[in-house]
């Protein structure tokens, strides 16, 4: 017991002392809240830009839907005018055209665009005020909401003016145009409605790729431990004093510990930055909302901020799935390391791994489109790529328990069995240089006693 | 208690091409230092990987101190130096050290007294430079092998093994390594280590085993070695050179079953059968001009080539003496 904590806390500290692990663990929360609050800033600040004002329309109806678009696009939020939002877009210039005289209009408004005199112009046709279509030209075309909030005033104003030509009156017309509709999706499992669809799928997605990237990251660190002391021949020296199996399990434990160790303070960290960045999204969002119109993100947003609902179970689950998935692959790794004389072979010798690894990073995405699909219950049941999986199922909605119990005994078996074959050919491999094993002397290995 | 430390008995350890060792016994007293020689290839390290219960035999019993060799508290009694020297590179060399000492059981307060006792005692520490806070890739080549030397030694052990340690010695570590393992001899400590320099050997050796091709040769104390081939050995000098009757006469294999040329003398061995005195004769029938010939007893590395020479090192036994 003594040595094998002598191997652990070595292999622990080495590990915590350096100064990669030191700048990893405390940049990881940086990197995830700006992972979180990142894309919602982003969705925040990328609603319509002030630029659809800054145009010209061309309006060829006769019926003067270019000014009422104008206004449109001028108006700030719809119903809700708050003295703290931020300025409305100008109105764009409105220039009344002859149908006949439309193509001599835009290659001026073309040379005013090349000018940059203007963003770009629209042009409303007959056709439009049938319902059929519109243009627009200009050098924010590829911007989505740009052109969205244009399409959106253009058939508002469009609907509004037939309306008034079929004999409403304006304010009626207001009326029934007014309603901005914003779709909040909640996620509902066996156990009732459970916060925001999205937030659930974020988090269960994000869970899976952290569980992903840890064992990948700290599968490779047992693998370079291995080989490392198989390289630089202290093993001998070593392996004189414990038991092989011994210092692969205090491997494992050590290096597994100091994963826990990151994550654990990842996890504070990003909670911690994400509630002091939470106000500040709120208002951002709360201005958005009041400025933009219809912002299209809005709900998407709103959904953003309700904490997902985790249980205690479920943690637990998820702890368990990274510490055998995590000592299924590791034991793996330093099987495969111990058979290699360098780094450089080890990549080669690792392929059928991380084969293995990245198949089970490849369906994660399959599987948040459809959680309850036979792939992903495939691929939660199989010891490989069940701690990566099954968690996700776990976090997009209720898996029933006997399927987790099943994925989890698999997982445990498996990573008994890993282990012991892996001991076995670690053992021998370790004081081996030379010529790379094949598979067939590695089960001759197994198979030997000592 | 038994007054043995190492008591290996008919051993077989078998790979798939080859056996590396067969059939070996070995018995080593306590307090003597004890050397395992042969040539690359012979299967030194195997049997000293199945000492320390790195590697197990496929046959046979090894017991340490009277006791299975698996136990953790004899092993723990066991100092190992390996053939490949190696440390952890990117580790504190006091954290090495450390390290080691915690494997082997000492406490860590008195791991840092004996560490600075022998930081102090090979010159790894002094008042102007510590080296025990660099790390071990700071350190030169011999200062390593003094760090791999104290991690050795760090738990008191009361049997050390070292395989071919006096490989890759500059001279004044190979002086300090022979100083250490006189003291540790007269402390009471068993030693034993393998190589293939008989010279070393002949010097620090109580007793002797030598195995070739994975079987012991001949084994038992450097001076009943010798005794039991002393009287077959002459040291015959001559001067001006060697004529062709005495050339006929050395290439006698009646006579002479061999010759070494020493330069300034020949040693020969005498073939079964001949006397020194019909030797003789011949000689000064032949005209040679004697200036020496003396019965001497032979040295390891003649015992060593008369007993492995005609074996030798087998093809294809490549990899770990």
């Amino acid at each position: 017991m003594g040595k094998l904590w002598a191997v652990t806390k070595r292999e622990y500290m080495e590990r915590v002392r350096t100064k990669w692990f030191i700048i990893g663990t405390i940049l990881g929360p940086v990197v995830f809240a700006a992972m979180l609050i990142g894309p919602a800033y982003l969705s925040l600040r990328s609603r319509a830009s002030r630029d659809v004002g800054r145009i010209a329309i061309l309006d060829a109806t006769g019926a003067g839907l270019g000014e009422r678009v104008a206004r449109a696009v001028a108006r700030p939020a719809g119903d809700t005018v708050r003295a703290t939002a931020p300025a409305s877009p100008p109105a764009p210039r409105v220039r009344v055209v002859a149908p006949a005289e439309m193509a001599r209009a835009e290659s001026v408004a073309t040379a005013e665009v090349v000018r940059k005199e203007t963003r770009g112009y629209l042009v409303l046709t007959a056709a439009t005020l049938a319902g059929d279509s519109a243009r627009y030209a200009g050098r924010n075309a590829s911007s989505l909401r740009d052109v969205e909030r244009l399409r959106t005033v253009v058939r508002q104003e469009v609907l509004a003016y037939r309306l008034g030509a079929a004999g409403l009156d304006s304010a009626r017309v207001a009326q029934l145009t007014g309603p901005r509709l914003a779709l909040t999706a909640e996620s509902v499992t066996d156990k009732g409605r459970g916060g925001s669809g999205t937030a659930t799928a974020i988090f269960a997605g994000g869970v899976a790729v952290l569980l992903y990237f840890t064992i990948f990251l700290y599968g490779q660190n047992v693998l370079r431990s291995v080989i490392e002391e198989k390289t630089t021949r202290v093993a001998e020296v070593v392996v004189s004093s414990v038991k092989p199996s011994t210092l692969l399990a205090g491997k494992v434990i050590g290096v597994g510990a100091v994963g826990l160790t990151q994550q654990f303070v990842w996890v504070l960290g990003t909670v911690y930055i994400g509630a002091q960045m939470a106000p500040i999204l709120s208002r951002m969002a709360a201005e958005s909302r009041g400025a933009a119109g219809l912002a299209p993100g809005s709900a998407v947003q709103q959904a953003a901020f309700a904490m997902p609902s985790v249980s205690a179970g479920m943690i637990v689950s998820l702890l368990l799935f990274f510490i055998f998935g995590y000592a299924f692959y590791s034991a793996l790794f330093a099987a495969v390391g111990s058979t290699v004389n360098s780094e450089t072979e080890a990549q080669q010798a690792t392929a059928p791994i991380l084969v293995l690894l990245i198949a089970s990073s490849i369906v994660i995405q399959p599987v948040m489109f459809d959680s309850s699909s036979q792939l992903a219950r495939t691929m939660s049941l199989l010891p490989f790529s069940s701690p990566i999986i099954m968690p996700l199922r776990m976090g997009m909605g209720s898996v029933p328990p006997w399927e987790v119990a099943l994925s989890l005994g698999v997982l445990v078996l498996s990573c008994a069995g890993g282990i012991w074959v892996s001991a076995r050919i670690y053992r021998t491999g370790l004081l081996m240089y030379g010529k790379r094993p094949t598979f067939g002397e590695m089960a001759r290995w197994v198979g030997r006693a000592g | 208690m038994t007054t043995l430390a190492i008591d290996v008995r008919n051993v077989v350890k078998r790979y798939d091409e080859h056996v590396a060792v067969r059939d070996l016994t070995l018995a080593v007293p306590r307090g003597a230092v004890y050397g395992l020689l042969g040539p690359n290839g012979a299967g030194k390290t195997t049997t000293i990987r199945m000492i320390l219960d790195i590697i197990a035999p496929d046959e046979g019993t090894i017991r340490l101190f009277g006791e299975a060799h698996t136990t953790e508290r004899v092993l723990d009694r066991v100092g190992y130096l390996p053939e490949e020297r190696g440390l952890y590179k990117k580790m504190q060399v006091r954290r090495v050290l450390r390290f080691l000492a915690e494997l082997k059981g000492v406490p860590g307060a008195e791991a840092e007294r004996r560490i600075d006792e022998w930081m102090e005692r090979l010159s790894l520490k002094t008042p102007e430079k510590d080296w025990g806070l660099a790390k071990v890739d700071e350190l030169s080549r011999g200062m390593q092998q003094k760090v791999q030397f104290i991690g050795t030694l760090i738990h008191d052990p009361d049997l050390v093994i070292l395989d071919e340690p006096f490989s890759g010695l500059d001279p004044v570590n190979a002086q300090a390594l022979k100083d250490t393992v006189v003291e540790l001899r007269r402390r009471g400590k068993t030693v034993i280590f393998s190589t293939h320099l008989m010279d070393n050997a002949e010097r620090l050796c109580d007793a002797v085993c030598i195995i070739a091709r994975g079987e012991k040769v001949l084994d038992g104390l450097v001076s009943d070695v010798k005794r039991a081939h002393g009287g077959r050995h002459v040291a015959l000098g001559l001067d001006g050179g060697t004529s062709n009757g005495v050339a006929g006469v050395l290439g006698d294999r009646a006579l002479v079953a061999r010759v070494d040329d020493q330069n300034r003398f020949l040693e020969l061995e005498l073939a079964p059968g001949a006397s020194a005195q019909a030797l003789l004769e011949r000689l000064v029938g032949a005209g040679a001009q004697i200036n020496r010939f003396e019965l001497v007893q032979p040295s390891l590395h003649q015992i060593f080539l008369q007993k492995v020479g005609a074996v030798g090192v087998e093809a294809g036994m490549s990899g770990h003496g």
